[in-house]
């Protein structure tokens, strides 16, 4: 996953890295180190390995792009309040060469996270390390593959998220018996290294959750802290309402790079009254997004992967939950811009995995 | 300037949250839940669900229960990823972990 505004003239113009990195593992090293103090029954958390792995046709505007790919996810608790969890990201993109060739392509390795989380207290859970970017909801909550509903990222999606390095406070709480409030604020420093790549920024998230409607909205910020120096904003809301196994989500965002939003409806057909017994198992997606472009080069927009010229997008999916954990999955998507119109189709299999790496007793 | 400001409000902030933590009496544990009486147990397993259909479902389907053992790690992982309440961790966790 790429930080949200990946510079391109960096080098030079930034003081050195070293003291940075020196300063991120000694900040890690000063969270470890009450680690070894903590004990741990025989009823305490077990490590896991987990995450998804999942195969992909693409057909973008007549080409095919196979897509295999592998997130694991380790997660080490330590204690009681302690963990240590890290994802990394392994994705082939392989295409026909020459049209006709053989497929072949590289495969992409990114490190998402890798941080320290303590939880200090029932309101706050400091964290250290690198992680998600708190920004809207789709990059910490929906990004997973076995998870989001349909398989081609929002437009908006480069805008303010990515990864970052340095420390965070976050936690959620309840203000009253009907409103729980949650919020993320964070500091990151720049990092070019190709695997801890970051930018300069601070920002937080701020979000209401209805637990009775079960209405959830909020609000992010982030302020790049070097070159232009550009503020990012965005709103968030989502809704599932108790009668319907609906979901309703969506996302507002803008920055430098551009504006936009998505509305996306995800319908679960168990309550359709036949074929119930495949029918609860399906569930249809519908998603309008549009994407006011912002003032940014050609390259640089190839870079972020966001569209240089205003685009507007709707998707159609369909997922079918074979298993715990397995679905099959599959999209249509119609992108309209200046730049030519053109059809996206996917369909491919998503998995989630869960491992314990350790003694986990009787069921 | 700014950097340093910033620096310090961070350190403030982190020194105050590891001082409220050592304050505060251990709140934050998920080992897993014990036996209780039967009527306090029916009770908490529905708030349980109820919260599990509040705060999980909205991002993901319902998977199947896990271990005990592996169910504390999952929910404390879904804490901070989540950002859900202390206390809708616990009665989560119970759920799930019945």
């Amino acid at each position: 996953m790429r930080s949200s505004v990946h510079n391109l003239e960096r080098q030079g113009a930034l003081i050195s890295v070293s003291p940075r990195i020196a300063s991120i593992l000694f900040i890690f090293c000063l969270a470890c180190a009450p680690l070894f103090a903590q004990t741990s029954g025989s009823d305490s958390a077990v490590p896991i390995l987990t995450g998804n792995a999942g195969f992909f046709t693409n057909v973008q505007g007549g080409k095919t792009e196979i897509v295999p790919e592998i997130n694991p996810v380790v997660l080490v608790p330590l204690g009681d309040h302690w963990l240590v969890e890290a994802r990394g990201e392994f994705e082939g993109d392989f295409e026909r060469k020459n049209g006709n060739g053989p497929y072949g392509g590289g495969v992409d390795k990114e490190l998402d996270y890798l941080q320290v989380d303590y939880i200090a207290n029932p309101y706050v859970t400091v964290t250290v390390g690198r992680f998600l970017t708190p920004f809207g909801i789709y990059n910490e909550r929906l990004y997973p593959i076995w998870i989001r509903s349909l398989q081609p990222e929002p437009l908006i999606f480069p805008i303010g998220t990515g990864s970052s390095d340095g420390a965070m406070l976050r936690g959620g709480f309840p203000v009253n018996a009907k409103v729980n409030l949650n919020y993320a604020a964070y500091f990151s420093v720049s990092e070019t290294n190709d695997v801890l790549d970051a930018d300069r920024t601070a920002g937080g998230r701020v979000g209401f959750f209805l637990p009775g409607p079960r209405i959830e909205a909020g609000f992010s910020w982030q302020k790049l802290l070097q070159e232009e120096r550009s503020n990012a904003f965005g709103f968030h809301f989502a809704w599932q309402p108790a009668a319907l196994p609906l979901n309703l989500r969506s996302e507002y965002a803008r920055s430098n790079l551009g504006s936009g939003y998505w509305i996306e409806a995800a319908y679960r057909l168990s309550q359709v009254p036949f074929w119930q017994h495949a029918m609860r198992h399906a569930e249809v997606v519908g998603r309008a997004q549009q994407l006011f472009a912002g003032q940014i080069e050609e390259d640089d927009a190839e870079e972020y992967g966001i569209p240089d010229v205003n685009t507007r997008q709707a998707d159609f999916g369909l997922n079918y939950y074979l298993a715990d954990g397995l679905k099959a999955t599959g999209s249509y998507s119609r992108q309209f811009s200046s730049d030519g119109n053109f059809n996206l189709w996917t369909v491919g299999i998503a998995y989630r995995f869960a491992i314990p790496l350790g003694r986990v007793g009787m069921q | 300037m700014k950097l340093r400001l910033i620096v310090l409000i961070w350190a403030l902030a982190l020194i105050s949250a590891l001082y409220a933590a050592a304050a505060s009496p251990r709140t934050g544990s998920e080992t897993v839940p014990v036996v209780r009486p039967a009527a306090d147990a029916d009770a908490m397993r529905i708030e349980g669900e109820k919260r599990f259909r509040a705060n999980c479902s909205r991002c993901h389907a319902a998977p199947h229960k896990f271990p005990p053992r592996m169910m504390a790690t999952i929910v404390r992982h879904m804490r901070v990823r989540a950002t859900i309440t202390d206390e809708d961790m616990r009665l989560v966790l119970y759920y799930m972990a019945q």
